[in-house]
């Protein structure tokens, strides 16, 4: 069977050669043969806005639907590339192998079976390897270097160096990280089994649930744009001169209830360190319904025997939550912890939407954001600070990535694989 | 007792998670003066709100003595929705009058004037009831300029539906936003189902060097920040954009019209980056599932002469619906929800900017404009939530069988 190696070498970079050449081609001509396509679109939302009379400019027409036919037929070349990959691939890996093996099926079968999971996970490791993998050691190795590619640690000097840029960022975003990763995790899991426990005893819980998990849909931004009508304040005047004349025109139901007058518009998320509660209490809010979700379906897993005879023996409810049901789910309450720390450390979006430049609500994320747009005259190493700030990112994740692979291994192991 | 305190805390729970949503949906179908003057609480009972009108049109008056007319018709004449309606408490008073303490000078000053009152209008007397008669009444005939007044009027509660009605037909923004939108998350959910399910069959049932080991470093790579990749992806973009230009250069005659320029950050770019960001949650889904499925059938269709690529199609995938249907809500939530890669890798040009950058810019645009604002997020969350809801049971099993990628 040794003579069979170079064949499946051989075979395989034939495969792997007609495919890098032929798909891009495939797309760019799919793309210029398709292109007549979004005249016809423009003509129809032209028509279209003929009909119904819309009332903005054609131009707008025009282009919107421009867009459309362009975005459709993205859509299905896209999604035809993927399968003519799979397609080709298979067809060719058979053709070769049947004229390669000359005539010996249990060869060729051999052949086929030997690349064959190759084409399978190639795309997925492909991209993982270009898109993840590489990118990752390559932003290591940027975060060492100058501008110009010599070796430096001056990059990280935020750490140490008062003077270096990013000192006092970086020590605002630790101490918000470290708040947001005690605070949110916890809050979200302690509220999570209340309602899991609470919804479960009460007829309505399935209602009230599907309640409290919608906020799972929504972006953080969305969030964040939803929580200003409670957390806001202020409100504009509406004439030229109100002042003290009116009646209160606060907007923010929170800072109402507060009894914060409307001249004292500050926001609550932007208070001075306060504020940082008020933009993780939009994270819990958000989060709440995933670990509710998990914990109501392991807390249904809880074996009933080992609940009857903790009746027997009398424990009151408290008791059997916390002695008997809690320690069952654990590990649950574990594997929760670890999605929501890892969620906590990448947080982005919510200190961006609400309060992208105030260094006070810094975490690592929006740091990352302020070097790139802020820090530019800092000298032309931003780049490799940047890459810098993402490594630091990357080593906060790093206990839980190990954490996880463990769990991983161990639970493939309890699959039989 | 304690069954009474269940339903208590449970409801209070229930009544914190929406309120924030009747704030959304409430100040977006209130006029644009209500919902930057008072907060959307005050919605729903008479609230005293300021407005201002204008006493006649400019030009159109014969001189006069007295001259009536009434606030809600004034205010009323150009409005097809969010009609005033209530009762008129006060004017504002501005203007000047003799000054008390300095003889022969006068004072600004500014009070509040309330019905049946009289006051001081452009030499006239100008009086208002609470249903908004008003009269206006000169020593001798005259034509006075109009008069812009601000009346302050317990309002009666009145919904609209205009902030939607702008955003969508009269703002470009947010139907550009929900177009880029959608060309970027569905085939950012299709490509990485497709190409992730051959993998996962391939990580459960092929035999290959190497598979268990690859496999636990694919699914490691799920909690790795996407952020660490965004410069060396960035860079590897902008060198094919620089390569397609100048192939682009080469081939076709576009220098002429200097539109050689291709873009490095696009949608493909988009796709291809949530493709690969997703790959490590779908595979290990999926992987999960097929391993789950019989393996006798597989093993007797391997008998009856299938390929794998005939198993794949015609057992697995049909076999394998509720799990790919619970990874592709996974992945539409998450590609419809993202900013952060979005903002660093897709495209920058204000029409293709999709609907989370969108609505962060408008949290600065239209921060005057809270109609508008929350209009803009209702329509944002609306995909997202009917796909969710719609699809809830799928979207809880993802979850319960891979709690582990961070958003």
């Amino acid at each position: 069977m040794s003579s069979i190696r170079p064949i499946i070498a051989g075979n395989g970079l034939a495969i792997a050669l007609t495919i890098v050449f032929v798909l891009p081609i495939t797309a760019v001509l799919a793309y210029v043969a398709t292109a007549p396509l979004d005249d016809l679109m423009v003509r129809f939302g032209v028509w279209l806005h003929e009909t119904y009379s819309w009332n903005f400019s054609t131009f707008d027409t025009r282009e919107r639907f421009a867009k459309i036919g362009f975005a459709i037929r993205s859509i299905v070349i896209a999604v035809g590339i993927s399968f003519l990959y799979f397609w080709l691939t298979n067809w060719l890996n058979q053709g070769l192998a049947r004229v390669s093996s000359k005539g010996s099926w249990g060869k060729e079968s051999y052949i086929i079976e030997a690349i064959q999971p190759w084409i399978f996970v190639g795309p997925a490791l492909v991209l993982l390897l270009l898109f993840l993998f590489i990118p990752a050691f390559s932003t290591l190795s940027l975060s060492f270097q100058e501008a110009d590619g010599t070796r430096t640690v001056r990059n990280y000097a935020f750490i140490w160096d008062q003077s270096a840029l990013g000192y006092v960022q970086f020590r605002y975003a630790m101490r918000n990280s470290l708040m947001w990763l005690v605070l949110v995790p916890t809050v979200c899991i302690s509220l999570g089994l209340l309602i899991a426990v609470l919804a479960d005893s009460v007829k309505w819980g399935i209602v009230a649930k599907t309640l409290i998990f919608v906020p799972m849909a929504i972006s953080f931004v969305g969030a964040a744009v939803i929580w200003r009508n409670i957390f806001a304040g202020g409100g504009i005047q509406p004439q030229e001169a109100i002042n003290g004349l009116t009646p209160s025109y606060q907007i923010g139901l929170l800072k109402a209830m507060l009894g914060h007058t409307a001249a004292y518009n500050e926001p609550l998320y932007s208070l001075k360190f306060w504020g940082n509660f008020f933009l993780m209490w939009i994270l819990v809010w958000v989060q709440t319904g995933f670990a509710m979700v998990i914990f109501s379906a392991a807390l249904r897993g809880v074996p009933e025997d080992t609940i009857e005879a903790a009746k027997i023996d009398g424990a009151n409810p408290f008791q059997m939550f916390f002695r008997v049901k809690l320690p069952q789910i654990y590990s649950t309450v574990v594997v929760v912890w670890t999605t929501l720390v890892i969620l906590v450390l990448k947080m982005f979006d919510i200190p961006y939407a609400l309060s992208a430049n105030d260094d006070d609500k810094l975490l690592l994320a929006t740091m990352m954001e302020n070097a790139r747009n802020n820090w530019s005259v800092g000298g032309d190493n931003v780049e490799n600070l940047f890459a810098a700030i993402a490594v630091m990112l990357m080593v906060t994740v790093i206990p839980n990535m190990i954490y996880n692979a463990r769990r991983i291994r161990r639970e493939q192991k309890e699959l039989g694989h | 007792m304690t069954r009474t305190l269940k339903h208590v805390v449970l409801l209070l729970i229930v009544v914190i998670w929406v309120l924030p949503f009747i704030a959304l949906v409430t100040t977006s179908l209130r006029s644009e003066t209500a919902s930057k003057t008072s907060g959307f609480w005050t919605a729903f009972t008479p609230t005293e709100l300021g407005h201002r009108f204008g006493t006649h049109e400019r030009g159109e008056i014969e001189p006069f003595v007295t001259m009536s007319g009434n606030i809600f018709e004034r205010l009323n004449k150009d409005r097809e929705t969010f009609e005033v309606e209530g009762d008129v408490k006060s004017i504002l008073f501005k203007g000047r009058v003799p000054d008390p303490e300095r003889e022969g000078k006068t004072k600004l000053i500014r009070q509040l004037i309330f019905a049946g009152e009289p006051m001081d209008v452009r030499g006239g007397e100008f009086v208002f009831q609470a249903n908004g008669d008003f009269t206006w009444t000169f020593p001798e005939a005259t034509a006075p300029r109009p008069k812009n007044l601000d009346a302050f009027i317990n309002q009666d509660p009145v919904f609209g539906t205009d902030a939607y009605v702008e955003v969508l037909f009269e703002n470009k923004n947010v139907p550009n936003a929900l177009i880029a939108s959608f060309i970027v998350t569905i085939p950012a959910t299709i490509i990485p189902i497709t190409i992730a399910a051959f993998a996962a069959y391939a990580f459960a049932w092929m035999r290959f060097p190497g598979r268990d080991w690859l496999f636990v470093i694919v699914v490691s790579l799920m909690v790795v920040p996407t952020q660490l990749a965004f410069l060396p992806v960035l860079q590897g973009f902008s060198g094919i954009a620089s390569w397609a230009t100048s192939l682009n250069a080469w081939m076709t005659d576009c220098e002429t019209t200097r539109t050689c320029q291709v873009a490095s950050k696009t949608f493909a770019s988009l796709w291809v980056t949530h493709t690969a960001f997703g790959l490590p949650l779908a595979i290990y889904l999926l992987r999960n599932y097929i391993v789950g499925l019989p393996k006798e059938l597989l093993e007797s269709a391997r008998i009856d002469g299938a390929s794998h690529l005939q198993i794949f199609t015609r057992l697995i995938i049909p076999l394998s619906v509720p799990a790919l249907a619970s990874f592709s809500i996974f992945q539409f939530l998450w590609v419809w929800n993202d900013l952060i890669v979005a903002l660093y890798i897709g495209p920058a040009d204000s029409a293709d900017l999709v609907f989370p950058i969108r609505l962060q810019k408008q949290l600065g645009t239209f921060k005057d404009q809270l109609h508008l604002l929350n209009a803009s997020a209702v329509i944002s969350i609306i995909v997202p939530v009917i796909v969710f809801l719609s699809m809830q049971r799928y979207f809880i099993r993802g979850l319960l069988a891979g709690s582990v990628k961070g958003g």
